[in-house]
């Protein structure tokens, strides 16, 4: 909103339901941890230090970090005009296929030009599969969230066929992966860690669509087409335009997630390269309450969970699922506590001061 | 069931919705209780059936005076209701449903046959044709109101009040609910029919009280010869009625310009809306530069479908609009030189969760530039909201925060702070105070004054005879007739409004 920067807003009821999510989360998480016969308190510091303990925990969060982010601005972008895709994972793998394709195409192209062109192709193939969703929508009103969960499915059958068929490396000796990304394809990578410039990227395209979406004209009228549809329509915003264009758009994050995720992190189109990165990115978006800014301190927690999952694989003994679990306590306590009926009994005497 | 209800005040903030009502509710009878939107009808049968306390007052039920903390304690007393919105679980079955708003009806009764078979039996004797096994989703609107009505029923109610009932349904299932309440009245029921329709009147009622802000004007008992056909006469005195006198400050009165050419002229124009059946059909009208053309008619004779064409937000199906010549549709130029005040500002009027500078800068959205001056927004609305008197007047504040009078004057602001060539005002005062009424009107007044041409759509009959150069009366989607107005007939428009020819 316009004047929503304006000092005069107040912070009282997101603290007390930070503090009130954060209990719910230790209480459950405790007895889910007594449950399988561990103390919480070790694993919970345990995976404290897993996460962001040292220099190497912490670029193993960031790793996580940025496919989440990707997706969750896949997710959070479309909400800003109501629409909710949970198409992250299919645009991810559609993403991942075409800047592949790419690559196939022209191996040994100059670092300059391939570089740019593997990672457009990442973001064209997620977009596609985020416009398909989008356009459906806006010319015949099909519910996104119903045709990007099923897309999702394809996006990934997709990638196999390609793995499994056409582009198998015969190297790979019956391995069902395509040729090693050369150097040329890849971004730098930070002083000797596994993060990349990817996660630049994510950061970077939160900025930007933060700030796009606060102080630009094109924010304004996306804020009034979530408000009152008809009455845009009626100021001559072309909603069914702006669907297919948000829902584009989110697509080719998700599918800079999967191209980044493929050259920078696994070298070689394989299945399996998400490790559920949509869905997280759906959850990380939720928690942060479609907020494009929100987004980047929630991914960061999220991956350091999954990070510390691995962790703990390692180190503890226990299964990664462990962190699977953990994170949907999170996500359960997010909804007890979080939801709207809650949030009016904090704040009850806020939300009743209607001016009359 | 004989019931009295004598001197009920109900007050809401400032304004004062039950101002001394005395009512009198027999049984064995229908009473019609007829006024304009806001006369105070719902908040009267709302408080008998304890949904609101009263201020003052008393309520006698067969000569004991009575006190209702609650619905719980009306329906306890054989007072059922049947709201606007249902109240209904549309996952669930016919049969479920009844069962469920059944007295004392826990969970386990679900294999009581003996309750079931006396619920089907009820069902079968008033709704034959409603099968017990359909989800209530896949209902008609007009079953689901009879699915409402059965549910009161089933609770024993020996009063059972209406609240628009027709309002939602197809004449054919108006009909049918006619005749429903005949015969609930004959089983010797009270039943209390709110209603703003004369047709409902006619169609069942035994007797009519008309309320207006707050107050009843008039009753009478009608005679059987009565129903079925209310006389011409009869039906224009109680839409006067109905429509009553407001008395405002007078403010003098504008004179159109005399340039010759029309500003704004509709020929033939035809236009249906999917949505809600509503259609126009052969409208033609002129307005001159200067000059206010009322538009009376009962509520529901498609005045806002008439606001929307003229406004250039529909498109039509035959016929045209010109304004200054040029024809006006959705997409043509001219659209940005027509003010619309819509009816229902909150739906259609505004983005409700936007703030006011955002929502005052609405129609600049696409001439913005990509970066907006958003310093020079709030400083263009916090001097709108200051001369339109907006309250509070902080640009920061949410437009679904405001009460609906200043809701009105924020959408006045922004339509009426250019030169709008033509002004489309819909229903403008509803809802608000003498004082906002009057700051309104001036607005209008203003403008014309200036050359613009005004439509404006009202229930204030006596206003739109003093303030309108011309009062043209819609009726079923059709303009019936045009008056001047310092001459016109409060008979023959009230004639042409009750849909009687000539």
């Amino acid at each position: 909103m316009i004047a929503r920067w304006l000092p005069g807003s107040t912070l009282r009821i997101p603290l007390l339901t930070g503090l009130g999510i954060l209990s719910v989360f230790i209480l459950l998480s405790s007895l889910f941890l007594l449950a399988i016969g561990q103390s919480p308190l070790t694993i919970f510091s345990s995976m404290l230090e897993a996460a962001f303990g040292d220099d190497y925990a912490w670029s193993e969060t960031l790793v996580k970090t940025t496919p989440i982010l990707f997706c969750a601005l896949a997710v959070a972008l479309p909400a800003k005009l109501g629409l909710i895709s949970v198409g992250g994972e299919g645009q991810l793998h559609l993403g991942a296929l075409v800047g592949t394709g790419i690559l196939l195409l022209w191996p040994d192209g100059p670092g300059w030009l391939l570089l740019p062109l593997v990672l457009l192709g990442g973001a064209v193939g997620g977009a596609i599969w985020g416009g398909i969703p989008g356009w459906l929508r806006a010319r015949w009103t099909v519910n996104e969230t119903l045709s990007t969960l099923m897309l999702n499915y394809v996006g990934m059958q997709w990638v196999r066929f390609v793995v499994y068929g056409p582009w198998k490396d015969p190297a790979n000796l019956g391995w069902p992966a395509t040729i090693q990304f050369p150097a040329t394809a890849k971004l730098p990578f930070l002083a000797g860690s596994r993060v990349h410039g990817g996660l630049f990227i994510a950061v970077g395209m939160a900025l930007l669509l933060y700030v796009l979406y606060r102080w630009s004209r094109w924010g304004l009228s996306l804020r009034i087409m979530q408000s009152n549809p008809p009455l845009a329509m009626q100021v001559g915003l072309k909603y069914p335009f702006h669907v297919l264009l948000v829902m584009a758009l989110a697509g080719s994050l998700a599918g800079l997630a999967g191209i980044t995720e493929t050259a920078m992190i696994q070298g070689r189109l394989q299945v399996g390269i998400s490790n559920g990165f949509g869905l997280s990115g759906f959850l990380v978006a939720w928690l942060a309450g479609n907020s494009l800014l929100g987004v980047i301190p929630m991914s960061l927690l999220i991956g350091g969970i999954l990070a510390a999952g691995d962790a703990l694989q390692l180190f503890a003994k226990l299964p990664s699922s462990v962190a699977i679990v953990l994170q949907g306590i999170l996500f359960v306590s997010v909804l007890c506590v979080g939801s709207d009926a809650s949030l009016l009994m904090l704040g009850n005497k806020h939300m009743g001061d209607k001016v009359r | 069931m004989h019931i009295h209800l004598t001197g009920i005040h109900k007050r809401f903030g400032s304004t004062l919705a039950n101002d001394g009502v005395d009512l009198e509710i027999r049984p064995g009878q229908v009473l019609a209780l007829l006024g304009e939107n806001g006369a105070g009808k719902s908040t009267l049968m709302k408080i008998l059936y304890g949904f609101y306390t009263l201020d003052q007052g008393q309520i006698e039920i067969d000569g004991q005076p009575m006190v209702m903390h609650s619905p719980r304690a009306a329906i306890a007393h054989g007072i059922g209701m049947v709201f606007q919105q249902f109240n209904l679980i549309p996952a669930l079955t016919v049969l479920e449903n009844l069962l469920l708003a059944y007295p004392k009806s826990p969970w386990w009764h679900w294999g009581n046959h003996h309750l079931q078979a006396k619920v089907l039996a009820r069902l079968r004797d008033l709704a034959p044709d409603l099968d017990p096994g359909l989800r209530v989703d896949q209902l008609a609107v007009g079953q689901q109101q009879l699915l409402e009505l059965i549910k009161v029923l089933n609770l024993e109610a020996r009063c059972i009040i209406l609240d628009e009932p027709t309002s939602v349904l197809t004449p054919t299932e108006a009909e049918r609910l006619w005749g429903l309440i005949r015969q609930l009245a004959q089983q010797g029921r009270a039943v209390v029919l709110i209603t703003h329709k004369l047709e409902d009147v006619a169609a069942c009622a035994d007797r009519v009280v008309v309320m207006r802000a707050g107050k009843v004007v008039h009753q009478r008992d009608l005679s059987n010869p009565d129903r079925g056909s209310l006389s011409p006469m009869l039906k224009a005195d109680l839409i006067e009625m109905m429509m009553g006198h407001e008395v405002t400050a007078a403010l003098p009165r504008t004179s159109p310009l005399d340039t010759g050419s029309p500003l704004l002229q509709v020929r033939g124009l035809y236009l249906q809306d999917p949505a809600t059946g509503m259609s126009l059909s052969d409208i033609n009208l002129e307005i001159q530069p200067g000059e206010i053309l009322g538009l009376a008619g009962v509520a529901g004779n498609g005045q806002p479908l008439l606001a929307e064409a003229l406004a250039g937000i529909r498109s039509l199906h035959a016929g045209e609009i010109l304004v200054q010549g040029q024809p006006l549709h959705p997409g043509s130029l001219v659209r940005s030189q027509v003010a619309y005040i819509p009816e229902n500002p909150l739906q259609h009027g505004v983005a409700p969760d936007l703030d006011l500078a955002t929502n005052l800068a609405l129609h600049q959205v696409r001439t913005l530039p990509f970066w907006p001056r958003w310093r020079r927004q709030i400083n263009r609305a916090t001097v709108l909201l200051h001369d339109f008197d907006v309250r509070p007047p902080h640009p920061h504040k949410v437009a679904s925060q405001l009460s609906g009078g200043n809701l009105q004057k924020l959408i006045i602001a922004r339509e009426l702070s250019g030169d709008p060539l033509l002004i489309v005002a819909c229903y403008p005062t509803m809802g608000l105070d003498a004082a906002a009424t009057q700051a309104v009107y001036e607005h209008l007044f203003r403008h014309a004054q200036q050359g613009s041409a005004v439509l404006w759509i009202s229930e204030e009959l006596d206003d739109l005879m003093r303030y309108a150069h011309r009062v043209a009366v819609i009726s079923k989607g059709h303009i019936v007739g045009i008056q001047a107005t310092p001459q016109a007939s409060r008979q023959q428009l009230g004639r042409w409004m009750a849909g009687v020819a000539g």
